[in-house]
């Protein structure tokens, strides 16, 4: 497979794999994941995303083309679709209306609805792992940390913080809570990326909440900013995120149906 | 807000009051009833109520429970907790089998009971009864809706990091459309006057409502009208004590201790408390228009005559109970800040009506409405609350 593939560039490089655009004469434009097995457990989240990715068969995620893994060299190799567009982190700025950023939730959770109800939760929802279409429809990468909750878990019960990216993950992630992680783990950081859309700072950023605390500590404490100086605050907004962002994932939205209604009974046109 | 029977011993007396239309439902008893014997019962009588599974003990074949299919003891002799690995699916099978064939409205997964419960609780209630019973139900396609059993001990609502705990894990499963909600608590007296804990209640019953739970309150007494503020989606009417207030002690195969026979007593609902009938009598002896202080029924004619002998094992004074409470329930305000404002006006009411009792005729602890100022500052309390 990868050697009828043309290398066209590279896209990221560091030390969990490298990341590269090339062309495959069936597939088109298609990205090449190369990297090595560092352990039974990273082996296994390949593994679980490769499975996942290849049942899928969903537009909100990228088609698996092929994954293979040399055991002698303990290393990997993927090949999935190239999607066109950009990161949701280069689009920031463009977005900026509650009406544009409840759609674009909206169509994110008609994207994550499809894990949810395998009992799966993304756990690293970011603006980085959202691509936008160039006809605007989101796209959501990387599941290398999705959690199976109907699997056995391959993160320590004893590590101080579950896998995540810690200033977009939820309460219970940072503090390594399993029992609690499900969908409304994946509300959380939807909560942040909507109000990062809309004020253009991280919510929780001290410099903006006024404290001496990182992002994380302000998270843990549920201090984060609804209106900043050239932004002021919006009530469809703001009702929303007092209710996505809660500490204890009971107060938050129960499921994504009631998460989905609320937008759509909130967004004007 | 429905109004469901909790049956037990002498379930008769509730199915005979279902059918002449009082309660909005049953909530069956494997321990007091045969298997098979609920199978043959009408199923209009059970098409708008639930069987309470009562594995609250696993393996204590206390009365009938041994009769079920889903007993563990009929799926192993001497069935301990380490079974349940190998068992629990078998037992799914048989306990949602069971509830389907006698078309109930609701298909409710068991919960066990422990005096304090392990840490292992929640991933133990996960694995052996809530993902197998959603498999399952999801496996054939079964369209009842699903209830969790819980059992609330005080510490879940008194404890934040406890009560944290038990509804993020109540209302992290998609599937469950509600809980079957059983307060357990020790208090001692008839009527909870625990004004923390009655105003947890409420709060905690209020959550799970703004988390479009259903909420079905069992076991529930005279609080259950307390209750009925937080907007629950129904509490319950029982006959005897032990079906007014949960206790472990009525599942276990051989109760602790001799029997005891509580005195009879009589609801009022312009009292808002069950009173000793000793002291119906020295009313009637001591006050010319008693008889206005309680309700009136078909029952009452027979219960007002000198010569009614009253005992607790006698039906009038539970079907009296039944029918008053089920029509005062109805005549509840259907809106909640309605209703409070209503429940604190029959709280002055019933204190005021003390007053007057109690200047002819004493009345113990029991008797004597002192729950009622806990239950108006609750409802303050929690009016307060909502309006934050």
């Amino acid at each position: 497979m990868i050697k009828n593939c043309r290398i066209i560039k590279d896209l990221a490089q560091g030390g969990q794999k490298t990341v590269k655009l090339a062309e495959h004469p069936n597939f088109g434009l298609v990205v090449i994941k190369h990297g090595p097995i560092k352990s039974f457990t990273s082996l296994e989240r390949i593994k679980r995303e490769v499975e996942l990715l290849t049942v899928l068969r969903s537009d909100f995620y990228p088609r698996q083309h092929h994954f293979s893994i040399d055991v002698k060299t303990r290393e990997f190799e993927i090949v999935e679709e190239y999607i066109e567009g950009g990161t949701l982190r280069e689009a920031m700025g463009t977005l900026k209306s509650t009406d544009e950023i409840f759609r674009l939730i909206y169509g994110l959770t008609e994207g994550l609805k499809i894990i949810w109800d395998k009992n799966i939760v993304h756990r690293d929802l970011k603006p980085e792992n959202i691509i936008i279409r160039p006809d605007g429809r989101p796209c959501i990468i990387d599941l290398g940390i999705a959690r199976f909750l109907d699997l056995e878990a391959l993160t320590k019960t004893i590590s101080p913080l579950g896998p995540c990216t810690p200033v977009y993950a939820a309460p219970e992630q940072l503090s390594n809570n399993k029992r609690i992680i499900d969908a409304r783990t994946d509300f959380f950081a939807l909560g942040i990326i909507a109000l990062e859309l809309y004020l253009g700072v991280h919510p929780f950023d001290p410099i903006f909440v006024g404290n001496q605390y990182s992002i994380v500590e302000n998270i843990l404490q549920n201090k984060f900013i609804l209106e900043k100086d050239n932004v002021s605050c919006d009530k469809r907004m703001s009702d929303f995120i007092q209710k996505i962002l809660q500490l204890q994932p009971y107060q938050r939205f129960r499921n994504y149906q009631m998460l989905q209604s609320y937008i759509s009974q909130n967004v004007i046109s | 807000m429905k109004v469901y029977h909790q049956t037990g011993f002498r379930y008769q007396w509730n199915l005979e009051c279902y059918q002449s239309g009082i309660g909005d439902g049953i909530i069956f008893s494997p321990v007091n009833i045969d298997a098979d014997k609920l199978l043959g019962i009408d199923k209009k009588l059970k098409s708008a109520g639930f069987l309470d599974p009562q594995l609250y003990l696993l393996n204590e074949a206390k009365g009938a429970l041994e009769t079920y299919p889903y007993f563990p003891g009929n799926l192993k002799p001497d069935f301990s907790t380490p079974d349940m690995d190998s068992s629990h699916v078998q037992l799914t099978r048989l306990c949602i089998d069971y509830q389907m064939a006698n078309k109930f409205r609701f298909i409710v997964i068991p919960t066990r009971h422990y005096e304090e419960n392990p840490s292992t609780f929640f991933s133990q209630s996960n694995d052996y009864f809530i993902t197998p019973f959603c498999d399952y139900i999801e496996e054939q396609n079964i369209k009842n809706e699903i209830l969790l059993s819980v059992i609330v001990k005080p510490i879940m609502l008194n404890d934040v990091e406890k009560r944290n705990e038990v509804l993020n894990w109540i209302t992290g499963r998609q599937k469950v459309e509600g809980v079957y909600m059983i307060l357990e608590n020790s208090f001692v007296g008839k009527q909870i006057k625990d004004f923390e804990y009655l105003f947890n209640v409420l709060k905690f019953i209020r959550i799970l409502k703004d988390n479009q739970m259903q909420v079905h309150i069992g076991y529930t007494n005279t609080e259950g009208l307390l209750y009925s503020v937080a907007m629950p989606d129904s509490i319950t009417i029982g006959s005897y004590e032990n079906l007014r207030s949960f206790g472990i002690k009525r599942f276990r195969d051989q109760e602790n201790g001799p029997m005891r026979s509580p005195k009879a007593r009589l609801y009022s609902s312009r009292l808002l408390q069950w009173m000793d009938y000793q002291y119906v009598e020295a009313m009637r002896h001591l006050i010319p228009d008693y008889e206005s202080y309680f309700d009136d029924s078909e029952y009452r004619p027979l219960m007002f005559k000198p010569d009614y002998n009253w005992h607790f094992q006698k039906p009038e004074p539970y079907k009296h109970y039944f029918k008053i409470f089920y029509n005062q329930v109805r005549n509840l305000p259907e809106k909640q800040s309605g209703r409070i404002d209503f429940l604190k006006n029959e709280v002055g009411n019933a204190l005021s009506r003390f007053k007057e009792i109690e200047n002819v005729v004493l009345l113990d602890d029991d008797s004597n409405g002192s729950h009622l100022p806990t239950w108006f500052n609750v409802l303050n309390a929690f009016q307060k609350e909502l309006a934050q």
